[in-house]
């Protein structure tokens, strides 16, 4: 299937600084993607250029196998880095502009997205009213605008509170699971792992690994184990063979092997063998977390 | 084009410095013209003298010369319409809007377009303010006169484009430094001061008339000082008659020094990271 969006060598500049080098990846249709780096680690400048506000130095994209343009823009509900609207004027107004620009939705629309993003109450108020929350709820109603097929959401619970950020969290959910593609930048990795079907990882400009968050992140089998003894415990699992490496936090060994090799029976048996009663054993995914910062730390 | 309208009224038809800026344009051009004409009644109302006045400046504010007259002293104040279209333009870096509405779908050609279309619309509404001024003032001060309505007709284009070529500098100084009060400081330094010195420079010490090929000097000769000030004695008839003859050079010098202006507006932003 064709990728909704196609980035082949991507590389922008701003004067001394590389903010990004050469990133490639696709977009699958249908996903959650997510583009995670830290401050600074490029995903805003990469959202701008693949919506035409900055210019890359070399290398190109492709939407729906065409290259970006504003008819391939008008098809995408973006919000990118801060809610952009006239403050002078209310929230209808303002969706009125966005409509008018973009061609998606109507009348009955606007108010369909002002009802999800819970702004019925406030529509004709002018936007210099809003609260940061509120502002930031009124530009995922303009994305919204129309039922796009594909949206752009750079960092879309800032400035939300928490219940704000479970809303949008299921909405993302939601909207998943009505076949919409999603492409997200985000530095909550929380977040991102709980909505997100794939993912690009990107520092200093340098795209660290893309694809699918379970391959990104199940590329090592790792078992917590512990015993009473822990130093007894540290020797036997030493003397395991098959495993990468070891890694201790207090009382709670971590034992790295392979992909697809952690033999927990032998592993358990082994340890008995030994006289070493294990009150915990455990084959873990590899949080998102523990991945961003392995890949992110130098 | 008509949709690129259509989006810049929704933009423009509840900002309230729009409205503000209507309302004082309609306040000044009937007042400062009130100013001249209530100076013009003063000066003929005596029985023999003011004969004489009257003959020798004839009545500019009856039907042809109002045409004329009002255009060159409503242009005084095309610092009202310029801080309009320099607050448009900077709103849309100030609320990031210039971003949004590409991200929206529109290209960078449509969005400079717009703003083409905005400075249209308002050079089109402080025409037809002075359009009515001079009409009102034609037919208030001599009704007798009003059957040459139709002669200096000409004064109506002119005040258009002296107004689109000086809003089209404003726009630019506003699209270049993206904030409103220094770029509103620019235009006025600029207009009042910087390009008056230098055309006075080249005029006495040079002794040429480069001066002419200036933004603000080219627009302003469309609408050369008013026949009842510029025709007393044969130097001034001379000189009047003079800037009359300019005035289709001056035309050409204009569009030129506009066009330039709009395509460095369309080349910066085709290129430039927004």
């Amino acid at each position: 299937m064709q990728p909704v969006l196609s980035i082949q060598g991507i590389s922008k500049r701003y004067g001394s600084i590389q903010a990004l080098n050469n990133v490639s990846f696709d977009v699958p249709q249908g996903c959650v993607f997510g583009i995670l780096g830290p401050n600074g680690s490029g995903k805003t400048t990469m959202l701008s250029i693949i919506l035409d506000i900055l210019q890359a130095n070399s290398g190109n994209y492709s939407w729906f196998g065409k290259p970006g343009s504003p008819e391939t823009r008008k098809q995408i509900g973006s919000l990118l880095e801060t809610p952009n609207f006239y403050h002078y004027l209310s929230a209808v107004d303002n969706l009125n502009i966005t409509k008018a620009i973009s061609g998606r939705g109507d009348a009955a629309d606007i108010d369909r997205v002002l009802e999800i993003v819970k702004l019925s109450a406030r529509k004709k108020s002018k936007f210099k009213t809003y609260s940061l929350g509120m502002k930031q709820r009124l530009a995922i109603g303009a994305a919204l605008l129309g039922n796009p097929e594909v949206l752009v959401f750079d960092e879309p619970t800032n400035g939300l509170d928490p219940v704000g950020i479970a809303e949008i969290r299921e909405l993302i959910k939601q909207l998943s699971r009505e076949g919409k593609t999603i492409i997200m930048a985000s530095h909550l990795l929380d977040e991102v792992e709980k909505v997100c079907t794939h993912v690009a990882i990107l520092k200093k400009g340098t795209l660290l690994t893309a694809g699918k968050v379970d391959e990104v992140l199940a590329n090592e089998d790792i078992v917590e184990i512990s015993a009473i003894d822990t130093d007894k415990l540290k020797s036997v699992l030493e003397g395991f063979s098959g495993h990468s490496h070891l890694k201790q936090d207090g009382k709670l060994f971590e034992l790295y092997f392979p992909l697809g090799t952690a033999r927990m029976e032998e592993l358990n048996r082994h340890c008995f063998e030994q006289g070493v009663t294990l009150n915990q054993l455990l084959l873990k995914k590899k949080s998102l977390e523990t991945k961003f910062f392995e890949l992110t730390n130098d | 084009m008509l949709s690129l309208i259509k989006i810049e009224w929704l933009k423009i038809k509840k900002y309230p410095a729009f409205w503000w800026m209507l309302g004082i344009v309609a306040l000044t051009y009937p007042s400062i013209n009130l100013m001249f004409l209530k100076v013009y009644e003063d000066i003929t109302k005596g029985k023999e003298t003011g004969a004489i006045a009257k003959m020798l400046l004839g009545n500019p504010y009856a039907f042809p010369e109002t045409w004329h007259t009002v255009a060159f002293f409503s242009s005084f104040f095309i610092i009202l319409p310029a801080i309009l279209v320099i607050m448009l333009v900077t709103n849309e870096y100030n609320y990031r809007t210039h971003r949004q509405n590409i991200i929206d779908g529109w290209s960078r050609k449509d969005f400079i377009t717009s703003k083409l279309c905005d400075v249209l619309i308002v050079t089109t509404i402080i025409t037809l303010s002075y359009t009515i001024v001079a009409i009102g003032y034609g037919s208030y001060t001599d009704s007798k006169n009003f059957y040459r309505w139709s002669e200096q007709l000409q004064y109506i284009p002119l005040f258009f484009l002296q107004t689109f070529a000086q809003l089209s500098i404003a726009f630019l100084l506003g699209y270049l430094i993206k904030k409103a009060f220094i770029a509103l400081g620019v235009f006025l330094f600029y207009y009042l001061i910087l390009e008056n010195i230098a055309v006075s420079w080249f005029k006495y010490q040079v002794k040429n008339d480069i001066g002419r090929f200036f933004p603000f000097e080219a627009s302003d000769r469309l609408i050369p000082v008013p026949a009842f000030i510029g025709n007393f004695g044969q130097d001034m008839k001379a000189g009047y008659q003079k800037a009359l003859d300019a005035i289709p050079m001056h035309i050409g010098l204009t569009i030129v020094i506009t066009v330039i202006i709009w395509v460095i507006c369309y080349k910066v932003h085709s290129k430039r990271d927004l």
